[in-house]
């Protein structure tokens, strides 16, 4: 960014340079995007942690206030309340289930609908029926569940540049990175090709509708695109791509054996998970250390790959933070949680107000931090200026 | 891998965009088993008899461990380098695959996504297809604003079909061919929609213990889940999102699958994928079928 440049040239004492590193730091930019995934994320696990409905509503609003305090007008920061939506639309279909199919019997009964028996071959269904506050509750607060997940999710896509996040994707992943981010930046230009070719056949005279004029639209345009990819590959080769670092054979095998290794463990921790009966051992833990394995061969298969880095985006102090309130988040409320069980799914029979203890409240709130404690993001206008 | 003038059958034979080694095809078969694992849960789950009755975090616990398992499958395909043109022909697919994609939303059940990836894995495949269906829909997602927690799930679908049109039977060709793809197509319409409901269902109808309700009742025995399953996907999806979109994927294969077919084979001859410069010894031949001169190896 030039608006560094005056900030390092006044730097003169060791005292002074770092102030200027702080104040670089918080003028107007966007953040590293794997910091808000951590911070999005970390509120997410937080959130699959309960079902309590308090909770969860703390969690949507500071992931609500974080984005409105920090998106720029990018599209992707526009695209927000398409993920609310989507979390609105969970809710309302699981009550509305809820309602239409039965289930979650007890309680008191709030509608008394007619019950519709189906035929014995709907697996004994029945449609409505008395609808019990426990039913509609239950359904709410399973839903809001996800809902908040799809929001916090939504909350990473608004606030994080996916470009930039592309750009920083590890090594290992570096061939289909490239592929994914040829296809973000053709995109707009299958439009282009689209109206060229339609053009080029109505000049000819050959307009037409139906399957003939479909095949003389579709055809010409992926050839396009082919043509251009193959144009494509040979720029790329000219300029270098796929050169990799000499990496001894030894190192090779060693990711090899990891990544095998790993997803042979995680093979085994789903189905110690799923299947109850078996030891505990062969669960969660079998699946942690299968993760694990798998992702140390993952960060060893990318050494072979050595990039340079234009302008990268580096980790600074408002990155710390941002992913540290994330981390905080997520481990505060799954401890409070633990110490507190009562507050994890408030009972349903008989539906009593939910109870939430301080600690998880104060956890969930150490989420807000962000919304101050990062720099401005710049709008898309300032940045061309820039 | 051929890039000879002489073969008899470029259109048919078998043409790798990327390469599924061994290790490659182990890393792919066991992450498919444990991916697989994590949609069919509801009907694999039997729970711990002693905690009988409260919530299983398992769902939640696979949303977590299913990006991990994509990210690893696809780092391990790509591992040894990929070719550059290969490369530049999975972006320029995954950018028509995303550019289809939104042409159908609206339209109840038309979904365009499918037919582009069936066809190029069946030209350039199993190995391309899997990556491509992976990148289309992550592209896709990119694009349209559909990164969430299902977006793993989708991933993992789009790459078994376009793995699996990659390993359909080369030999068939021809009308044939077009038959044989455009049943794939149905085929993995229906598949597409059980597996996306099956992962969904447990979030939308609920876990329940009641009978006679369409929720999911954890433990109870696989036919009883599966009936209840089947039930609510005729009831919510069969009739109209998946019969929808195995009608377009059919009509569409029919339509310009013979015309796409012959495109990308001849990008593919144009590419010759695999053909790596050799020093030394060796023969120059013209190749016909790339209308320039071939180094073969002696």
């Amino acid at each position: 960014m030039s608006t560094a440049a005056p900030a390092r040239v006044t730097g003169g004492t060791a005292g002074g340079a770092r102030r200027d590193r702080w104040r670089t730091a918080y003028l107007p930019r966007a953040l590293h995007p794997a910091a808000w995934w951590v911070w999005a994320l970390g509120l997410a696990t937080a959130a699959s942690r309960t079902t309590n409905p308090l909770l969860l509503g703390l969690v949507i609003a500071v992931a609500t206030l974080v984005v409105v305090a920090r998106r720029g007008d990018a599209p992707w920061a526009m695209a927000f309340r398409l993920y609310v939506w989507v979390a609105v639309l969970v809710v309302v279909l699981r009550v509305a289930f809820r309602v239409v199919f039965g289930g979650g019997a007890g309680g008191p009964v709030l509608l008394d609908l007619p019950t519709v028996p189906l035929p014995e071959w709907v697996a004994g269904l029945t449609l409505f029926g008395p609808v019990t506050a426990q039913a509609l509750l239950g359904g709410f607060y399973d839903g809001l569940r996800l809902a908040t997940m799809i929001i916090c999710v939504g909350a990473a896509n608004a606030l994080a540049n996916p470009k930039r996040l592309l750009k920083a994707v590890p090594g290992a992943l570096y061939e289909v990175g490239t592929a994914v981010v040829v296809a973000l930046s053709l995109f707009p230009q299958l439009a282009e090709s689209v109206l060229r070719v339609r053009r080029a056949r109505r000049l000819r005279g050959g307009g037409g509708s139906g399957i003939r004029a479909l095949r003389g639209v579709v055809v010409p345009v992926l050839e396009d695109a082919l043509d251009r990819s193959l144009e494509l590959a040979a720029a790329m080769d000219s300029r270098g791509y796929g050169r990799t670092e000499q990496v001894a054979p030894g190192s090779r095998v060693l990711a090899g054996v990891c990544t095998v290794g790993g997803l042979v463990g995680v093979c085994v921790g789903v189905y110690g998970l799923l299947d109850g009966t078996s030891p505990a051992v062969l669960g969660a833990p079998m699946l942690v250390l299968g993760v694990g394995l798998a992702a140390a061969g993952f960060g060893l298969s990318g050494r072979r790959v050595r990039r340079t880095h234009y302008r990268p985006d580096r980790w600074q102090v408002p990155e710390v933070v941002t992913a540290g309130a994330g981390v905080v988040v997520g481990l505060g409320v799954w401890l409070a949680l633990s110490l507190d069980p009562a507050a994890v799914n408030p009972s349903l029979s008989p539906p009593v107000w939910p109870e939430v203890g301080l600690p998880a409240l104060a956890a969930v709130l150490v989420g807000v931090v962000p919304a101050v404690a990062t720099p401005r993001t710049p709008l898309t206008a300032e940045e061309v200026g820039a | 891998m051929s890039t000879r003038g002489t073969d008899s059958s470029p259109a048919t034979g078998p043409l790798h965009a990327v390469r599924l080694g061994p290790r490659s095809a182990t890393v792919v078969a066991l992450a498919s088993l444990a991916g697989l694992a994590m949609f069919l849960w509801p009907l694999l789950l039997t729970p711990d008899p002693a905690s009988f009755g409260t919530r299983s975090d398992a769902p939640f616990v696979f949303m977590a461990v299913l990006p991990v398992l994509v990210l690893v499958v696809l780092a391990e395909i790509s591992e040894g380098g990929m070719d550059a043109k290969a490369l530049a022909m999975l972006g320029v697919l995954s950018a028509v695959n995303a550019a289809l994609r939104p042409l159908g939303t609206g339209v109840a059940g038309i979904e365009v996504v499918f037919f582009v990836l069936v066809l190029a894995g069946r030209v350039y495949g199993p190995g391309f297809g899997f990556v491509l269906g992976c990148t289309s829909l992550f592209a896709s997602g990119m694009l349209t604003a559909g990164v969430g927690p299902w977006l793993p799930f989708q991933m993992l679908c789009a790459a078994w079909i376009g793995l699996g049109a990659g390993l359909l039977p080369r030999r068939v060709t021809g009308r044939r061919e077009i038959a044989m793809l455009a049943a794939y197509g149905v085929v993995v319409a229906y598949v597409f929609g059980m597996l996306m409901n099956l992962y969904f269902w447990p979030f939308v109808a609920g876990v329940d213990t009641t009978a006679g309700s369409l929720a999911y009742v954890p433990g109870a025995p696989v036919w009883d889940n599966l009936e209840r399953f089947v039930v609510y996907t005729l009831v919510t999806s069969t009739a109209g999102w998946d019969t929808g979109r195995a009608v377009t994927n059919a009509v569409a294969i029919v339509v310009l699958g013979p015309a796409l077919l012959a495109t990308f084979r001849r990008a593919a001859r144009r590419a010759s994928f695999g053909a790596r410069p050799t020093f030394g010894r060796s023969v120059r031949r013209r190749d016909p079928a790339t209308s320039g001169y071939v180094t073969l190896p002696d």
